[in-house]
């Protein structure tokens, strides 16, 4: 039992992961096929992960209405947006546009996802600001070197902010977007080269350690 | 006395702090301010020349991975540098790898074609939405039909005279990913670095210093980033639109919150020192 | 498309975008229906693009085409919903293995070649032509190479901080803070470019053609706020009379 539940499966990490990571540096036609066939078959079952995500939702939806719970009223909201976009789906057979111009499936997506969809992280704006205001403490100098490759982006990419600088230091004979240009080529690349540097290491050897079989947390229990 | 206020004033309902930047967004919208660009950024001037210097017919492959959450920023930038591959008469292929881009993508072609008279199949085609985009992109080094052997309205790609001559990579004469996630990463590493075809990229602007590095060792050929990328672009090909328009009411809301931010400490310095 | 249904949508556009918009001045009813339609619908979006994408082409017809390859492919992936039934769940793993292998494998050369190797070459391969540069170009590309290390000194943590190794990882601090400094002015000016777009949308429904929609609609939830905040007064102060 031992074998189907856990050795298996490992050895499948194993085989694939040592498999598609030689088939980069490997030319031979017969790795080129193998990848080709790979590429399709994870297209095919990421697109069944996507299940999982649907099928939790409506079974906690689901519980939800049937106790009736607090706010049960709400998570038949949660299907009926769902039918509003699968619905014109099967009437339209997954087409937005036709020769008589937009479907069904086309307006949903405009006038409902596109509104929905764009709202909810536009209302983030407004939290940045009120944050701003009350949260952003100039403390110490390295706060202070912050604020001030934030402010200088912020003034710099709009045009009164260019008028502002001109006006105030166009002395110094360097444009705001000159100086925004160094930032963003020097410093700001250092800093990030840093960052990709110390990351690309950390998921090379997650990666090692996954098809090593020695990170097993997404297995599950056994 | 003083210190009170202040300090009433510093805890104000943020409520007020919203309606302000409402507003101060809104105004603009309604009574326009019209403030020409007066600089264009270098990566956006690279990204624009990279286009221009190709040859016609030329085919580009532009990757449109943007949802309405970044749609702003995104949009205008996609129609500006397709309207700047008509008017270079190159040919044009479509693919995506978000789900939620197939809308966007037809609100681009809806109108812009028409205006160069372009046709669905001669001079441009869209191919349908695939989930994993590393895969695809590996798939199209070899054989591009592969994995698009059917465009997107059911025609057999090999067939469309837009697809004359290209069957992989080193048919193509430039990649343009215009994206609001990592999917430009993906392009840079898995197509662009292995297989030495170039890329531009069009990307939000949070994500724009991120890029610096790709920029500097000439991973990537050029970068429009985020709506004053749009509006550049647009006022280098000589087509204002939404790109333009909105950095109107930017202006006023990026001096609105630097404004906040400087208030904000100055009364926190005037209340310790007082 | 027809006017009605054109007008139609504005009414349901801005309708669903002032109700969230709500949610900024208080919690209410019409910004939780809102949301739970957003979720709704979020899922109902892209359950239709995987079918009409994926499913139907890549698996469905081949399997009428008799092609049998491409069943492992979809039974790998049936298996992954296993994973509800505790009984069964353990089949689950077959298709998390197949992924995480295919994932890690790809991931690595991807990293190293591209995040890792050039990152290094591009920051080396400057200085290497040193006699062709300008002295300003010369001075960026030591500072880049010099911040850099400094900020890989800051992420080293297997050892102390202390000390010389203290002041080299200080200066990463800074060459850190001006990274997150330029992000941070990018990101607020991302957030307000997407708030633009709500309200040029906004505005376009308020036009004559649309009927109106957003002047109604933005009135009809300013007089829900007023009267259940009435409401409320008479309600509390009722209960502190008691």
């Amino acid at each position: 039992m031992k074998l189907i539940k856990k050795q298996i499966p490992l050895a499948i990490v194993f085989i694939f992961g040592v498999l598609t990571l030689g088939s980069y540096y490997v030319p031979h036609k017969l790795s080129v096929d193998y990848i080709e066939m790979m590429n399709k078959w994870e297209n095919i079952v990421s697109a069944f992960a996507f299940l999982l995500g649907l099928v939790s939702l409506f079974y906690s939806h689901c519980n939800k209405i049937s106790r009736k719970t607090d706010g049960w009223g709400y998570s038949i909201f949660v299907f009926a947006g769902f039918l509003a976009m699968v619905i014109p789906a099967f009437l339209n057979n997954g087409k937005q546009s036709s020769a008589a111009g937009v479907t069904m499936l086309g307006w949903a997506f405009r006038y409902v996802y596109n509104a929905l969809s764009s709202t909810m992280f536009a209302v983030l704006a407004f939290y940045i600001v009120s944050t701003a205001y009350r949260s952003f403490r100039i403390k110490s100098a390295q706060a202070f070197v912050l604020f001030a490759a934030a402010f200088l982006l912020i003034l710099g990419k709009v045009p009164l902010g260019q008028i502002i600088w001109d006006a105030a230091l166009g002395w110094t004979g360097a444009g705001v977007d000159q100086v925004i240009e160094w930032v963003m080529s020097v410093p700001a690349v250092a800093g990030k080269r840093g960052i990709m540097i110390g990351i690309s290491i950390g998921a090379i050897v997650t990666s090692f350690k996954i098809i090593f079989g020695i990170e097993r947390q997404y297995m599950g229990k056994d | 006395m003083l210190k009170e206020t202040l300090g009433k004033f510093f805890k104000i309902d943020r409520r007020w702090i919203f309606l302000l930047l409402a507003v101060v967004l809104f105004v603009p919208i309604i009574k326009p301010i019209g403030l020409p660009n007066k600089t264009i950024s270098r990566d956006t001037r690279h990204a624009f020349d990279y286009m221009d210097k190709l040859p016609a017919g030329s085919f580009v492959l532009f990757s449109l991975d943007y949802d309405p959450a970044t749609r702003p920023e995104l949009h205008p930038q996609a129609v500006a540098m397709v309207r700047h591959a008509f008017q270079k008469n190159l040919r044009v292929g479509v693919v995506t790898y978000i789900a939620g881009s197939t809308g966007l993508i037809q609100q681009v072609f809806e109108k812009v074609p028409a205006q160069y008279n372009k046709v669905n199949g001669t001079d441009y085609v869209i191919f349908p939405y695939m989930a994993n985009a590393v895969a695809v992109m590996t798939q199209m080094a070899s054989d591009f039909y592969g994995i698009y052997d059917k465009d997107q309205d059911g025609r057999d790609a090999r067939t469309l005279p837009v697809m004359r001559g290209i069957r992989n990579y080193k048919n193509m004469g430039l990649i343009v990913c215009i994206t609001g996630t990592s999917m430009l990463d993906y392009w840079v590493a898995y197509v662009g670095d292995k297989f030495k075809v170039p890329v531009l990229g069009g990307v939000v602007a949070i994500s724009q210093p991120g890029y610096g590095p790709y920029l500097q060792t000439g991973q990537l050929k050029g970068l429009v980033g985020g709506m004053k990328g749009a509006a550049e672009y647009e006022s280098l090909i000589g087509q204002p639109g939404k790109g333009a328009s909105g950095i109107d009411s930017l202006n006023l809301a990026h001096l609105l919150v630097l404004a906040l931010i400087l208030t904000s400490n100055l009364i926190l310095l005037i209340i310790k020192y007082l | 498309m027809s006017e009605t249904w054109m007008i139609a949508g504005a009414w349901v556009a801005a309708g669903l975008t002032i109700c969230l918009f709500s949610f900024l001045y208080k919690d209410n009813p019409f910004f939780k229906i809102a949301e739970h339609l957003y979720l709704g619908a979020g899922m109902g979006w892209w359950f239709q693009v995987y079918l009409y994408n994926i499913w139907k082409p890549k698996v469905w017809e081949p399997l009428m085409a008799h092609d049998w390859m491409v069943l492992v492919p979809a039974v790998l992936g049936l298996s992954l919903v296993t994973q509800f039934v505790p009984k069964i769940s353990w089949i689950s793993r077959y298709g998390f293995t197949f992924l995480m292998g295919y994932g890690a494998g790809l991931a690595v050369p991807a990293g190293l070649s591209t995040d890792f190797i050039n990152q290094i070459g591009g920051t080396i391969r400057p200085l290497s032509m040193m006699a062709s540069m300008t002295s300003w170009a010369v001075f960026n590309s030591l500072l880049v190479a010099f911040g850099v290390i400094c900020v890989l000194f800051y992420f080293f943590f297997s050892v102390e901080h202390k000390g010389h190794f203290k002041k080299v990882s200080n200066i990463g601090i800074y060459f850190l803070m001006i990274y997150f400094g330029a992000a941070f002015g990018n990101t607020v000016m991302a957030r307000f470019s997407l708030l633009y777009g709500r309200f040029d949308d906004l505005y376009a429904f308020a036009a004559s053609k649309y009927l109106y929609a957003t002047q109604f609609i933005l009135a009809g939830m300013i007089i829900y706020f007023a009267v259940h905040g009435f409401l409320n007064r008479g309600k509390k102060e009722a209960e502190a009379a008691q």
